[in-house]
């Protein structure tokens, strides 16, 4: 290598020797070195031009330059492909030190799609490319977490607001499914499926989403892909680089709640018998602490002409800010790719982590008696009570149902989750002839997980009774992937054809084993010696696999660089489809007019690019469960003679139609580019119509005798359309300063077209306590989830009512609601739609300035429109729990003008009184970095040292009275996330973080 | 480098795999081939007594509304669900939700039977033992269709498996004579093919099945045919080893019931459970609440007598000390019932049942939830009472008929060991109906809160005596043109049109 590298040196030394021996009297020498702004390090092979001549040079290997220029108003023009050129006037200098800054936007910017990579420009469909930096930008657990706000049309959020590991949901261009899981597929180095790695290791992550892009990934694209490339080495010499941050943590928000006097004075209204306890409790801080992330990365890299590698670990650890939760994460990657021969390539790619997370119960689907998370039961537990009673007991709720207290749930309770990842790859590629090449892979993946719960018998109401209940449960997945694909490239008359054609074999084996004891003699051994337990629980276990078996292809076609067409089709046979729709085709075509390289623009200053972009095709959604459509007897528990015997009974016919549900996506897209892409917009219109959408049918006769009467029929349809706007602007762009924008704004509206008989479906979300069972609905021609209640109208004044209002029980005082049907009484007939949960639009805004070696980010983001129904306020409002201080301002016959109804205990009824505008725009990250300037750390063998301070979600700014605006009770689950859209019920708060971070790089 | 070509041409094949892509499933169970002997066939019947023993049927679903609608039991808590209390107060409406839940299960119960008998068509095994195995489902098809057919009348009336849905959906409901005409030819079977004795009360046996054509008759008024089954059993106590218990405690002792042999059939729970199969709820919903005796947490005061029943009942009867609890233990003292509602107020000031409360033994859930208790369906003493007000009605006066009830009586006064004089035997020549009276009133106290008293009630027509002003829980609201039958589920009746109309009065 060094060698080569002499050699190089070599002939730039000739050439200028050349250069200076042309050169006039009054030239100068100047020499420099030019840097990469995104990590300080030489860019080797960077044009050097002097102005107005033909002059020129590059940079060596360590990005240092020597040029001869003709005098001092010599202007040097630096330029380097995927970076923004820099003019320099020499002036008295003769040491220019440049730095460039990464023009990602650049059109010749290589972006992968699925099975290759195209150039950006090349591009026909619809994909979003997230920066590195933007996944970077501050430490997140997970990178899908850092794409929030990133990338047009795609919704991401917490499914349960800051608890530390948990998951979250990526969602792109809307729910096309009601009951089919609606997130995205993620692709690591073509691994489908898999974990997506932690952001520091991720150099590209692509968003794919139309069909004309997702065609490829069949059955499963039709929510959209997530393509996530690794880093790799770099042949040069072996860099280093340490990247470390803290974040100190705490709550974001908190509920003001009634104190122990108002309290009493509340429940003594409602019984004039209550007893005011002794104490005077805040549960919220009690169970509310400050928390901390520590986020450490080391990555090796580097590689010689052959072999390049790159290695990382990672360590991650969160406390939470509710006491007694915690994640921590340990993990690696590498990645190491040889050139057999010029014709031959192999690599190897390899990951693996273990999350250990602490849990506290948050987001229960029930508080009655002996149920109920902390934060909802911090909320609504007596004020007046302490901790313990007297006898030293903890103690439970006073009033409502029986409950443990929070503070006591959060300490004693155990509820921890193990899970060991690893991911190992191989591919090789080779050239058989010129323009065609062979590229197999194989990739096995697997997940160990064990969940470990404990909740000890000194939690009365909880598992008091049953002396400690202790449970354990074991999940192994493995994934095993085999493809292979024949690429082929040339050039056909005046344009470029390439051909993909593949076969893939994917094999997914989920096995799940669990036990349970209770009666423990002591609470100390947890759920680690089940054996102890006086009654065991009833042990499960289950198996699952799913074959998929596909062929793909795709063709490209470039002409003249003017016309582009790309073809693509996917057969995927799986499983477990049906018998009779064992395989399934998804075709998609697209066409681009790059219109800027027609005659008439191309010489235009103004327009630097314009682009059409039209796509159609078919995409599907893995909408079918393993064995769901095969005939079954189900086993149940049963006893004959005090023993426990084997017992089956009929569980459901087979249903060898059931198909996979299609959704049939149309897009528009334009991409400008203003002044040399100084501006880059990119608009996109689609519409996507799913059919085939699973329902369950329950018009069977429940006398038919099975258990499952549910029978599951394709006959829904949904559609989604929106569109979508991505603007950069590059502000400034001068030696010492740039500010760039970058904007995306998203609208999407989904609607429901067709259900079983146009009959609405009537669905249930509310805590198991609450006694309901129709909170929300489908009705064709409305959004999905739309709340279903009463219309609240105010507090009954008692004489005469408003016009077309009643109450339950028309008691002055009383909560006053619309009487639809006008007949003097409420009934279940006189509720409607009272909230839409559907964001009407989302956006993300950042700005990036850099001023010298500092540098500042600005990010928000947030949504418009989308209802929130607090199940928090109703459980608040209902008597039988702590209230808000809104209770202070309940309806009396002394206090009459107020829209609080009087104090008293009432059914947790659904109604607009608990239905909050959800618009919100939050300061996401707030960033200010200083990079230490080159010339004082590389004496210490430093190539880049960055200092940052940043604050996330450290402004927030909605109407929503609750703690936090993203809220997403009840929605994980392939229904759920559909379906239960905007519900807050005990969410873990969410998280207001300062990040303290160091990068270096050796 | 050559070598390099092949070496990647193997690694592709290994890699590419084929496949039919026919499920497998390991875990699941397939109904294809599921039946190849009598082991199967009981898996089957056991699916159908496991669906018995769940929260919809015995747990709860069913035993509750058959107790609340009896003159026996009430509701002690007024706040509870609705539906509850529309059972007792004869308020239902075609969609209670106690029928909404029993409903699907009872017809799952049949399913389960329906694939058992069959799939021993697929059996290749000795008859006797095939048949032995069969005669089960056909007994508790039987038995699930005697709770319906009593309850609703006319219901939809399958014997076959679904394979059709489409067909299945449009069947009419079959007339209740024909019902109960299936019943007795399910039963006839079940007797024929039954073993005289089983290792276990919970299987049936040939007395099992002759005491089910015993009630079936009385319930249709075939005195004869009535008295013939239970004779029959009566005549052959020691073959099929059925005595009475020594002590009538003994039957409502968990931890004693399986030595007894005094129970036809029993459906069994263990003190486990998984989710609701296996939970039964008797002793929470009729529990003291607040009552620290047996340790199991109180109950939920849902279900309790009024105090009339507690006051009518002769205390000089060692059943009435059995079946009610007359104190509780409530901050560590001893507290007379009047007390109860200052402990909770959702309590009632009556003595509260006890059967259930006592002795539940291992418990899977707290308040006696998911007990290890076994219920008898039928038990020999009511056999005896069968016989007994059967032969009244074909031969009144018999001495015989009296011998009958004396035994059921001459083993309540054994009170724990003690011998007592009460209950006295029975006047010797009553009139046929001063028999029938007291034959049914001794059913009342014998087989109290047993869940036989609601079906006494409609099959004897005495509803507008007993929920009258001088009865022991007057219910204003008893219409005998309605309430002898309840309503189909008001939704099944939209799924299929052709059930229309419902029963008389929804």
């Amino acid at each position: 290598m060094s060698n080569k590298t002499n050699l190089v040196k070599g002939y730039l030394l000739l050439f200028l020797v050349f250069m200076s021996a042309l050169g006039y009297a009054q030239e100068k020498n100047v020499t420099g070195k030019v840097l990469s702004q995104d990590d300080n390090m030489g860019l080797p092979g960077v044009n050097i031009l002097v102005k107005g001549t033909s002059i020129g040079g590059s940079t060596d290997m360590d990005g240092s330059y020597s040029i001869t220029v003709p005098g001092n108003d010599a202007v040097l023009i630096f330029s380097y492909l995927g970076f923004f050129p820099q003019e320099i006037t020499v002036g008295s200098k003769s040491t220019i030190d440049v730095v460039l800054a990464a023009d990602s936007n650049e059109l010749d910017e290589i972006v992968v799609v699925g099975y290759g990579a195209v150039k950006k420009s090349d591009i026909t469909g619809s994909v979003s490319s997230v920066k590195a930096e933007e996944l970077t930008a501050f430490p997140v657990l997970s990178a899908g977490q850092a794409l929030q706000g990133r990338a047009a049309g795609v919704v991401v959020q917490s499914n349960n607001g800051g608890e530390p590991g948990a998951p979250i949901s990526i969602k792109i261009r809307g729910n096309t499914s009601i009951s089919a899981s609606s997130a995205a597929l993620v692709v690591v180095d073509g691994f489908v499926g898999a974990t997506m790695p932690q952001s520091a290791d991720i150099k590209s992550m692509e968003v794919l989403k139309d069909a004309s892009a997702t065609a490829i990934y069949g059955s499963r694209g039709a929510n959209g892909v997530i393509l996530v490339t690794t880093k790799k080495g770099r042949a040069g010499k072996m860099s280093i680089e340490l990247n470390t941050s803290y974040s100190v943590q705490s709550v974001s928000n908190q509920l003001d709640l009634l104190d122990a006097n108002q309290f009493a004075a509340y429940q003594t209204a409602i019984n004039p018998s209550y007893v005011q306890g002794s104490a005077n409790t805040d549960w919220q801080d009690l169970i509310y602490t400050g928390g901390a992330v520590s986020d450490t990365q080391l990555a090796f890299s580097g590689g010689t002409e052959d072999i390049d590698y790159y290695v990382s670990g990672n360590y991650f650890n969160q406390e939470g800010v509710v006491i007694n939760s915690g994640y921590e994460r340990f993990s690696f990657l590498s990645n190491l790719n040889a050139k057999i021969s010029d014709k031959f390539k192999v690599g190897f790619n390899a990951v693996g982590s273990r999350n250990t997370k602490d849990g506290v119960s948050t987001q229960a689907n029930t508080g009655g008696r002996g149920s109920g998370d902390v934060i909802s039961i911090a909320y609504r537990f007596a004020p007046d009570l302490g901790v313990t009673d007297a006898n030293g007991n903890y103690t439970f709720n006073s009033v409502g149902d029986d409950v443990d207290n929070p503070y006591a749930i959060a300490k004693e309770s155990i509820d921890e989750t193990v899970t060991d990842n690893y991911r190992a790859n191989f591919y090789a590629d080779y050239q058989i002839i010129e323009g065609l090449s062979f590229k197999t892979t194989f990739g096995f993946s697997t997940l160990n997980r064990t969940r470990g719960t404990f909740k000890p018998s000194t939690l009365i109401t909880t598992a008091g009774a049953q002396g400690g209940i202790a449970t354990i449960e074991n999940t192994k997945m493995s994934d095993i992937l085999s493809e292979n694909y024949l690429t082929y490239n040339r050039e056909l008359g005046k344009g470029n054809l390439t051909a993909l054609l593949g076969y893939s074999y994917q094999k997914i084996k989920n096995e799940r084993n669990g036990a349970g004891a209770q009666g423990f003699i002591t609470n100390s051994v947890s759920y680690r010696n089940l054996g102890q337990g006086a009654v065991p629980l009833t042990p499960s276990s289950s198996l699952s696999e799913t074959e998929i078996m596909s062929f793909f292809g795709r063709l490209n076609y470039d002409y003249n660089d003017k016309y582009l067409f790309t073809f693509t089709a996917r057969q995927d046979g799986s499983s477990n489809f049906a018998k009779n729709e064992k395989y399934a085709f998804f075709p998609s075509g697209a066409f681009g007019w790059k219109i800027s390289n027609e005659d008439f623009l191309r010489d235009n200053n103004t327009v630097s690019n314009l682009k059409l972009r039209l796509s159609y095709g078919v995409t599907g959604n893995p909408s079918i469960a393993p064995y769901q459509s095969l005939a079954s007897f189900e086993d149940i528990y049963a006893v004959v003679g005090d023993e426990t015997v084997g017992a089956v009974v009929p569980n459901q016919l087979s249903n060898p139609d059931l198909k996979w549900e299609s959704s049939y996506q149309s897009n528009i897209g334009v991409d400008l580019g203003l002044f040399d892409s100084r501006i880059a917009i990119s608009l996109d219109y689609y519409n996507i119509d799913t059919k085939d959408v699973i329902l369950g049918d329950t018009s069977a006769p429940e006398y038919v005798g099975f258990l499952n009467s549910t029978a599951l029929k394709n006959v829904g349809e949904i559609n989604n359309k929106g569109f979508e706007i991505t603007l950069t602007t590059r502000n400034f762009v001068k030696e010492d300063f740039t500010w760039t924008t970058d904007f995306n704004f998203s609208r999407n509206r989904n609607t429901v077209q067709k259900l079983i008989g146009g009959e609405d479906i009537f669905l249930d979300s509310a805590p198991g306590h609450f006694l309901q069972d129709e909170t929300h609905i489908l009705r064709e021609g409305e959004a999905v989830g739309q709340f279903f209640g009463y219309e609240y109208r105010g507090v009954n004044q008692g004489g005469t009512l408003p016009e077309g209002t009643a109450s339950f029980n028309n008691v002055p005082g009383e909560e006053l609601f619309t009487d639809i049907n006008d007949d003097g009484v409420i009934t279940t007939d006189d509720r409607k739609i009272i909230g839409d949960p559907n964001q009407d639009w989302t956006f993300g805004f950042n700005n990036s300035f850099r001023y010298k070696d500092f540098d500042l980010g600005v990010f928000f983001q947030g949504a418009v429109g989308g209802d929130i129904f607090s199940y928090t306020f109703l459980e608040l409002a209902s008597g039988g729990s702590n209230a808000t201080t809104e209770a202070l301002n309940a309806w009396t016959p002394t206090n009459t003008n107020t829209n609080v109804p009087s104090a008293a205990v009432r059914g947790k009824r659904i109604s607009s009184r608990f239905v909050y505008d959800g618009t919100y725009v939050r300061l996401k990250n707030l960033v200010l970095g200083y990079n230490l300037d080159a010339s004082l750390i590389e004496k210490m063998g430093i190539q880049n040292l960055r200092l940052a301070i940043s604050a996330q979600n450290l402004w927030t700014i909605t109407d929503y009275p609750g703690t936090d605006p993203e809220a997403s009770y009840q929605s994980s689950g392939a229904q759920n996330s559909n379906v239960n859209n905007g519900f807050e019920y005990g969410n873990y708060p969410n998280i207001k973080s300062v990040t303290f971070s160091l990068n270096f790089k050796f | 480098m050559k070598n390099f070509k092949y070496i990647f041409l193997m690694l592709t094949f290994l890699g590419v795999a084929c496949s039919d892509l026919e499920e497998e499933p390991v875990g699941l169970l397939s109904p294809d081939g599921f039946f190849n002997s009598p082991a199967d066939v009981q898996t089957a019947v056991n699916g159908a007594i496991g669906t018995m023993a769940e929260e919809g049927y015995w747990g709860r679903k069913l035993s509750l509304p058959i107790m609340l609608r009896s003159d026996m039991v009430t509701i002690a808590d007024v706040g509870t669900a609705a539906r509850r209390i529309d059972h007792n107060q004869f308020t239902v409406q075609a969609d209670n939700g106690m029928i909404t839940a029993f409903w699907p299960r009872s017809y799952q119960i049949i399913a389960a039977t329906n694939e058992a008998i069959a799939g021993a068509a697929d059996v290749n095994a000795p008859e006797a033992q095939l048949n032995a195995a069969t005669a089960e489902a056909y007994f508790v098809r039987a038995f699930a269709y005697y709770n319906l057919v009593r309850l609703f009348g006319a219901v939809p009336y399958l014997d076959t498996p679904v394979s059709n849905i489409d067909e299945a959906a449009q069947i009419s409901k079959t007339p209740e004579t024909e019902v109960y005409a299936n019943i007795i030819s399910d039963l006839e079977y079940a007797k024929q093919w039954l073993p005289d004795t089983q290792p276990s009360t919970a299987k049936p046996t040939k007395a099992t099945a002759a005491g089910y054509l015993a009630s079936v008759y009385l319930t249709m008024g075939e005195y004869q045919k009535a008295y013939d089954e239970a004779k029959y059993i009566i005549s052959n106590e020691g073959k099929f080893g059925l005595t009475l218990a020594d002590d009538f405690q003994d039957l409502f002792n968990a931890d004693k019931q399986s030595g007894l042999n005094e129970a036809l059939f029993t459906l069994d729970f263990n003190g486990f459970r998984a989710g609701n199969y296996g939970q039964d709820y008797q002793a929470a919903l009729t529990g003291i609440r607040g009552n620290e005796a047996g340790g199991i947490g109180g109950g939920w005061s849902v279900a309790a007598p009024t105090v009339e029943v507690y006051n009518t009942w002769d205390g000089r009867d060692y059943r009435k000390a059995v079946s009610l609890d007359t104190i509780g233990i409530f901050k560590g003292n001893v507290e007379p019932f009047i007390n109860f509602p200052n402990f909770d107020s959702r309590n009632i000031a009556s003595a509260y049942i006890a059967k259930y409360t006592r002795f539940p033994g291992l418990t899977s859930n707290g308040n006696g939830r998911g007990s290890s208790f076994n219920y008898a369906m039928m038990r020999y003493a009511e056999v005896l009472l069968i016989a007994a007000e059967a032969l009244n009605e074909v031969t009144p006066g018999t001495t015989e008929a009296d011998g009958y009830v004396n035994r059921v009586r001459a083993r309540a006064r054994n009170q724990a060991g003690t011998m007592s004089m009460y209950p006295l035997d029975v006047t010797a020549g009553l009139s046929k109906d001063a028999f029938r009276t007291m034959v049914l009133e001794e059913r009342k106290w014998e087989l109290a809160f047993e869940f036989k008293r609601w079906f006494d009630i409609k099959r004897r027509k005495m509803g507008d005596e007993v929920f009258g002003p001088s009865g022991l829980e007057p219910q204003p609201n008893f219409s005998a043109a309605r309430d002898y039958y309840l309503p189909l589920p008001a939704d099944e009746l939209q799924r299929n049109p052709n059930l229309q109309p419902n029963n008389t009065g929804y």
